[in-house]
């Protein structure tokens, strides 16, 4: 179909070409000898024009005048000087026309088909003619992995492509034969460490460490690099490390990028947390009240698993505190508190905008699954110790 | 598939452009009337598939097509249509597709308003622009095209720059492209004449107002970007001499040298030699600054897109384009020598005197633009050239350059005599110094006075001429006209810069609830801060009364943003008018209810982009000038 449409620009653009090659446009009516005695002549005109207005007096009128005509002299000299073209018009052989014709098609196809390397994956995609789900990306890179079992750029995508369902365990392996394949790749080591830190609980630690310096080593100004070893930095208490990690990875960040907010209201945090050490922490929480649907009283949800965290309102979104609970033993209150904090080092009572989440889910996963059921709340102050309401 | 054909229509438009040049060239060589007769049609046809390319790219970011690419990287489905319309050329891929567009429109417009010109010349042109549009057509199909298709597909595209979200860069980037990609005509009409050999009346007439149209619109991309930046950075700053402004800028003067130039080639012949040195170097300038934007090496709110590969392309491209045109240069520089004669004292001396001076600061900006990079590249260390440089190098530059303009158009050709120039002089002078004296009683700014000073002298002389040529003429010819509004332009901008630079009044300061603030008799009321939702970002807007002597003049409502992305933006609230500026921009939450907050007074800021639209509009004046709608007395 798509190269229907091909062969149809190709036949207008043809057509196009043919007509005025079979019926040439008239040249001008002036040449270039006369176009420039009609300028001598209005420059002429303009210099009498001054002469009348008493801007220039009769001897400078002269001078000029005879270098207007020295001008054109030289002028029409040089264009005698030039091949001239035959005014009559010509037409052009059958056989030149094909010739042209031939060399549209031909280069237009060639030139396609050297650019775009034409793989099944995109010819499937060409012929459904609709953008595909996420679980069909995925299908068709497991095929492709199957078909070109060392395609390093296949298995990182697909690595990408199955964490962003979810499917944290698969995407690892992905990530881990990529990783076999090309570990000299700065962008596909951060990734891989990201998502090993996510398995983790968010501790970045042991594998993920690892991953992480050996991004650095390869590209020490790696921001996305920087930033994940400011976050190992943290996770091992060295909060001044961070911060010189984090406003590396800064300075190396364009003014307009928007990660570069993400980054400051890193530092932002880390200067409070900074702050706060030295100073007796005063304790916040944030308590929820859920309220349940009649539908999730039935006794087939009461094995399901409802987590309850509270994660920042702007920025990655990793919960800040959290509590797991089964459905059967949830008794309509939760009460989060530095207790509940993911990482030591980043307390709930430190944290001041953020969102209160009610997710229940079926596997309890840490990662949201596509069957799951979300409730979020308006954007809450912790230090104003609040109580959110939230339906299920 | 759609992407796909836009992809294809943009092959068929370099195949036309390829055949643009080679069957034109072949039929030139061979005298085939027939082939070099193509030229129009192969350009329209380039500009048609370039136009279809052009709007199947705009249709994947309106039906939001994230399979492509660019879309997914630029767009998302929150993103408000007339956003989504202009995040087509919000970043690399699509602006560089404008440029393509642009370049061919211009091409198009030369080839139907060109009745007048010989076609031997208009086909060599023509294939000139369409050497060019290779250039960027290869460029945008081997480095950056905006239909790659992405494997995965994600459900939400990413976001356009917020920053870009917004009125300005609807407008912005067209019509400085439009001046951008206007330079390559006057390079286009110098190029064919160096190859045929025949510097001759033609080429400089029919120039001429084409230049003038690319300079129009060049100021005009120039004076929105700079309100654009006024408005939506939220520093009250109007020009911050960025690499990238200054990538625009450098085009700029050599533009203003160019037709101040190509008028005394035109008339008297002379100066041919700068004539086309200053085309060559006002398209490689444009070039330059889309190496400088595009290579990465700059970083700028402009620098949107970095990738040392493409960078690579346009520095091998404008290689080529310089190198080439100065060797032609060479070649033909015996043809540009002229015997016609003129004084020390005349006009020919003074718009000289002009252009050097606007060569001179095109340097200073230039070398305070790369100087950096050069060291930087060099392992030199690096260092960092700032506005101080500038305001000093730049205005000791430009204050001769503004004497002398006033000056030059009172000048006659080839002679003039000192007693009667210094006749007018006297006259205008003490009428400046008289305006001057009193400015210096009523305020003690130097700056000031220098600059009642040289506005004042300038409109003195541009109104003293249009009254003498009234007196001689009767009508002054729009050309004329267009002149003393380009100047005048210049001196409302001078004063309007030099004023709100040296009395502007900024406070950083800390409000409470109902808490008044006041500057320069204006009382500042702060009436808190509500929530804000947005069609992809949510925020907070702030509530600031404001009055003048006890009576509400405006509320002010200016916004901080959070966008789906995370980056915050600040949207400041302006109560504009002539004479000056009230501008505010919301900061952060201090807590209790106050908020840190940033009030300006800006007295006469408007000026300075009222300078800038009346020097377009003159520009404009003159190129519709009625001597370029010449009649020749054709016998059949």
């Amino acid at each position: 179909m798509m190269y229907l449409w091909f062969i149809l620009m190709l036949v207008i653009s043809a057509l196009w070409l043919s007509w005025f090659l079979y019926r040439p446009l008239k040249t001008s009516a002036f040449n270039l000898e006369k176009s420039n005695i009609a300028l001598g002549r209005q420059k002429q005109t303009e210099l009498e024009q001054d002469l009348q207005n008493n801007l220039i007096d009769e001897q400078v009128f002269e001078q000029a005048k005879d270098e207007i005509v020295q001008t054109l002299s030289v002028e029409i000299e040089q264009t005698h000087g030039t091949t001239a073209t035959d005014d009559t018009q010509q037409s052009v052989s059958i056989g030149l026309i094909m010739l042209i014709v031939a060399f549209l098609f031909g280069a237009s196809l060639l030139v396609y088909q050297s650019l775009t390397s034409y793989t099944t994956v995109t010819e499937v995609r060409v012929q459904s003619e609709k953008v595909p789900t996420l679980a069909q990306s995925i299908a068709r890179i497991k095929q492709r992995v199957e078909e070109k079992p060392d395609d390093v750029k296949a298995w990182r995508m697909l690595g990408l492509a199955l964490f962003e369902s979810g499917e944290v365990k698969p995407s690892l392996k992905a990530y881990e034969r990529a990783y076999q394949l090309d570990p000299k790749n700065v962008g596909m080591l951060v990734e891989y460490a990201s998502t090993l830190a996510v398995s983790q609980n968010n501790q970045f630690t042991g594998r993920v460490s690892s991953l992480v310096r050996e991004a650095l080593e390869i590209n020490a100004n790696s921001s996305d690099a920087l930033y994940l070893a400011g976050w190992v930095a943290l996770n091992a208490q060295q909060l001044d490390l961070a911060q010189k990690l984090w406003q590396k990875a800064l300075s190396l960040l364009a003014e307009n990028q928007p990660e570069r907010g993400t980054l400051q209201r890193m530092l932002n945090e880390l200067a409070q947390i900074q702050n706060k050490d030295a100073q007796p922490a005063q304790q916040h929480q944030v308590t929820l009240n859920i309220t349940l649907s009649e539908r999730l009283h039935q006794a087939e949800f009461q094995n399901h698993y409802l987590m309850i965290y509270v994660k920042a309102a702007r920025g990655r979104p990793m919960p800040i505190a959290i509590q797991k609970i089964q459905l059967k033993d949830f008794t309509g209150v939760v009460t989060l508190t530095d207790e509940n904090s993911v990482m030591p080092t980043k307390k709930l009572s430190q944290s001041s905008k953020v969102l209160a989440v009610v997710r229940l889910s079926k596997s309890g996963s840490a990662m949201r699954q596509a069957s799951d059921i979300e409730a979020v709340s308006q954007i809450i102050d912790v230090r104003d110790n609040p109580t959110v309401e939230l339906k299920l | 598939m759609l992407p796909e054909i836009g992809h294809f229509a943009l092959i068929l438009a370099l195949i036309a452009a390829v055949l643009q040049v080679a069957l034109p060239s072949m039929g030139l060589w061979r005298g085939n009337v027939a082939l070099t007769q193509l030229s129009k049609p192969l350009l329209w046809m380039q500009f048609f598939w370039i136009l279809v390319s052009f709007a199947l790219l705009m249709n994947a970011f309106l039906v939001d097509d994230f399979s492509v690419k660019y879309v997914a990287s630029n767009s998302n489905t929150q993103l408000p249509d007339i956003f989504k319309i202009s995040a087509v050329w919000g970043a690399h891929e699509g602006s560089l597709l404008l440029w393509a567009l642009v370049l061919s429109v211009w091409s198009v417009a030369v080839s139907i308003f060109s009745k007048r010109l010989p076609s031997e010349v208009l086909n060599h042109i023509l294939i000139i622009l369409g050497l060019i549009s290779i250039g960027f057509l290869l460029f945008l199909l081997l480095t950056s095209n905006p239909f790659e298709r992405l494997d995965i597909v994600p459900i939400q595209g990413r976001e356009l720059n917020p920053l870009l979200q917004d009125f300005g860069l609807i407008i912005h980037p067209p019509m400085l492209y439009m001046g951008y990609v206007g330079m390559s005509i006057p390079f286009a009409f110098v190029l064919s004449s160096l190859i045929r050999g025949q510097l001759d009346s033609t080429w400089l007439r029919w120039s001429r107002p084409w230049t003038l149209v690319a300079w129009a619109f060049l100021t005009f991309g120039i004076v929105l970007g700079s309100w654009w930046a006024y408005y939506e950075l939220g520093w009250g700053g109007w020009w911050f001499w960025d690499p990238v402004e200054n990538a625009s800028f450098m085009p700029w003067l050599v533009a203003t040298a160019l037709v101040h130039s190509l008028s005394v080639s035109e008339k008297r012949s002379a100066f041919k030699h700068w004539t086309v040195l200053l085309a060559i170097s006002g398209f490689s300038l444009s070039l330059l600054g889309t190496f400088l934007v595009r290579s990465g090496i700059l970083t700028s709110v402009h620098s949107f897109a970095s990738d040392p590969a493409r960078g690579f392309f346009i520095l091998v491209f404008l290689m080529l384009v310089v190198g080439g045109s100065l060797s032609l240069y060479a070649w033909r520089a015996n043809l540009m020598c002229s015997n016609n004669s003129f004084e020390p004292l005349s006009r020919e001396s003074g718009l000289l005197t002009n252009n050097i001076l606007l060569v001179a600061a095109t340097l200073v900006v230039f070398s305070g633009t790369l100087y950096p990079l050069l060291l930087d590249s060099l392992g030199w260390g690096k260092i960092s050239v700032g506005a101080p440089y500038f305001d000093v190098m730049f205005t000791a530059v430009m204050i001769p350059a503004v004497l002398v303009m006033a000056l030059a158009g009172f000048l006659r050709w080839k002679k003039d005599k000192l007693d009667r120039v210094v006749d007018i002089t006297i006259h205008t002078a003490f009428v400046a110094s008289t305006i001057t004296l009193i400015t210096y009683f009523a305020i003690d700014n130097i700056y000031v006075v220098l600059a009642t000073f040289l506005s004042s002298w300038v409109i003195l002389h541009s109104l003293l001429l249009l009254a003498q040529r009234l007196r001689q003429r009767g009508n002054p010819g729009t050309a004329f006209l267009g002149m003393v509004v380009a100047h005048i332009g210049i001196a409302v901008f001078l004063f309007g810069a030099t004023v709100t630079t040296q009395y502007g009044v900024e406070k950083d300061i800390k409000m409470s609830l109902n808490e008044t603030v006041e500057i320069k008799g204006y009382a500042f009321t702060f009436k808190g801060v509500s929530a804000l939702q947005g069609a992809n970002y949510t925020g907070n807007k702030g509530v600031i009364d404001v009055a003048y002597q006890g009576a509400k003049i405006a509320t002010l409502k200016p916004e901080k943003r959070q966008y789906v992305t995370g980056m915050p933006m600040t949207e400041a609230a302006i109560d504009p008018s002539l004479f000056r500026d009230l501008y505010i921009a919301l900061g952060e939450s201090l807590g209790e209810g106050a908020w840190s907050l940033r009030l300006y007074y800006k007295p006469l800021i408007r000026w300075i982009w009222l300078g800038g639209l009346l020097i377009m509009l003159g520009a404009l004046l003159a190129a519709f000038d009625r001597r370029y709608r010449l009649k020749y007395k054709v016998k059949s």
